[in-house]
């Protein structure tokens, strides 16, 4: 058995050096189709990644009809506390946003002189978990603050809410479509590439085939091949990644006016990295299966 | 040894039969020449021996085993039974000599050190011991044809196939060929040599099937 082990290994290895050419345009295709399709997935992570941190601005800002007395405001905070979808409250008073309002003027601040804080409504600046910073949250956080407060206005960026919502799902949706035609871009090349270096050995099949080999005895160092071919296949394309990560994406999404100056570009994880590689071992393997059964007849 | 009841074959697409209504007994270690003109069958007839083909009608014996509707798992163990030469070598030819003729021995699971005796062996009985490391296109055909024959030989065959195995080469490396045959066929191996020359029959007399049209229209046995 072993013997046997040994002998498939030293057939697929020499196999590759009898046929460095075709050997060769095997890996290249399957590092640059995974290579592919992984610089496509980190493009897609790290601008989703982006636009989650983009949310963190999210809140819903509650202007009351008048400053709630001291004792009540404790109770107020509490209860808005208690809300499952919030994070964070943040009581404004009216002095507080009257100097808000003056830092914000700046050098202009003396037009606000003579005029009393109490033109300015007192209001609740609630920050909300990140699995609550979408339309359904902020609903909910809206409904219970009506029934809890005496809310004059409700201000949390609808509009921009919105426009934020359709343009993450819009992420998503082109995200599969686009990351799904890469996928089959590559298997449709990678296979027809392997079928070509197979087609160039198709004498060696046939003499198997004559000289009494069974189909397990054609197939394993063919199949043996496909999967080292693409374990060197998936290592590449690691490197290749590593080169399009560097030089590509980080220096476009670095250069892009709406990435925060502490936003950490997100690369593959160690899991990750394992799967691309093992994708390039299944892709090397599938593909020479595919490719014998056209090309091997006993 | 081989058996033939009411062969026929026909390729789809083809208006008439390659091979039709062959009936034929070969008995153990015979040795027999299969000649017609081009086109007659005699390359359909040996396909139809190593099982690359199905008869369309008709039964095929081999050693006992009935072969015409034999599964595809079973035709290498037949397989290894028989060795089958070409007109064209179908060598390696990125493998060297020594891994040309192991390859029939690697290929039905030989331990190493067997395989490397038995490659000597037959590598020395056909003459090219001394070429073990070469590549085929190195050699001149009559050796490249040589090693064909060690290929087929190597398994110690019950029958050996040739498919006008002298249609490359000229007459004296053709004797020679006709040599390893012939010494073969002493040792017990049943040979079959389809061929249009007839000046192998005039030289080395044996049985003869004649074919004309995929018909069997000669069956002669030397006087």
């Amino acid at each position: 058995m072993l013997d046997k082990i040994r002998y498939f290994i030293l057939r697929a290895l020499r196999n590759m050096r009898q046929w460095p050419f075709l050997c060769s345009a095997s890996i290249l295709t399957m590092a640059v189709a995974l290579a592919t399709v992984a610089t496509f997935f980190l493009v897609v992570v790290n601008v989703e990644q982006l636009a989650a941190r983009w949310t963190k601005e999210i809140q819903v800002v509650a202007y009351l009809q008048k400053p709630p007395a001291t004792q009540k405001l404790a109770q107020l905070t509490n209860k808005l506390k208690n809300f499952p979808e919030v994070e964070s409250v943040n009581y404004v008073s009216p002095a507080a946003a009257m100097q808000r309002f003056k830092k914000h003027l700046g050098r202009d601040a003396s037009l606000l002189e003579g005029i009393s804080p109490k033109l300015l409504p007192a209001s609740f600046e609630l920050g909300l978990h990140s699995a609550y910073r979408n339309q359904e949250g902020i609903a909910t956080v809206i409904e219970q603050l009506e029934n809890t407060l005496d809310v004059d206005d409700l201000r949390y960026g609808q509009k921009w809410l919105k426009r934020f919502n359709d343009f993450a799902h819009m992420l998503r949706f082109v995200g599969v479509i686009l990351g799904g035609f890469l996928l089959l871009a590559a298997l449709f090349i990678v296979s027809n590439t392997i079928k070509l270096t197979l087609y160039a050995r198709r004498d060696e099949l046939e003499i198997m085939a004559l000289v009494g080999a069974t189909m397990r005895f054609i197939k394993i160092p063919f199949m043996l091949e496909g999967a080292i071919q693409g374990l060197i296949g998936g290592l590449l394309s690691l490197v290749f990644l590593t080169i399009s990560f560097v030089f590509i994406i980080s220096r476009s999404l670095n250069s892009f006016w709406l990435t925060p100056t502490d936003f950490d570009l997100l690369f593959l994880t160690v899991n990750q990295q394992f799967i691309l590689v093992l994708a390039g071992v299944v892709l090397g393997v599938l593909g020479s299966l595919s490719s014998l059964r056209r090309f091997v007849r006993i | 040894m081989i058996q033939l009841y009411n062969v026929s074959k026909k390729y789809s697409g083809d208006a008439a039969a390659a091979v039709k209504e062959v009936t034929l007994q070969v008995g153990k270690g015979e040795f027999l020449y299969i000649t017609g003109a081009s086109g007659a069958g005699k390359t359909t007839l040996l396909r139809l021996l190593y099982a690359a083909e199905k008869p369309t009608r008709g039964q095929i014996l081999i050693d006992r085993q009935n072969i015409s509707r034999i599964r595809s798992r079973q035709i290498p163990f037949l397989r290894r039974k028989i060795g089958v030469v070409f007109q064209d070598f179908k060598l390696l030819q990125s493998r060297t000599v020594y891994e040309n003729v192991a390859f029939a021995l690697e290929a039905q699971g030989k331990k190493r050190y067997e395989v490397s005796k038995k490659v000597y062996q037959v590598l020395k009985e056909v003459g090219l011991e001394h070429r073990l490391q070469r590549k085929p296109l190195e050699l001149s055909g009559g050796e490249q044809q040589r090693i064909a024959i060690a290929r087929a030989l190597v398994v110690d065959p019950l029958i050996l196939l040739a498919d006008e195995p002298s249609g490359n080469l000229d007459q004296a490396v053709t004797f020679e060929i006709m040599d390893l045959f012939k010494r073969a066929n002493a040792r017990g191996t049943t040979v079959l040599l389809a061929t249009h020359d007839h000046s192998l029959n005039q030289r080395f007399p044996r049985r003869v099937l004649t074919l004309d049209q995929g018909v069997l229209v000669g069956d002669q046995h030397p006087l």
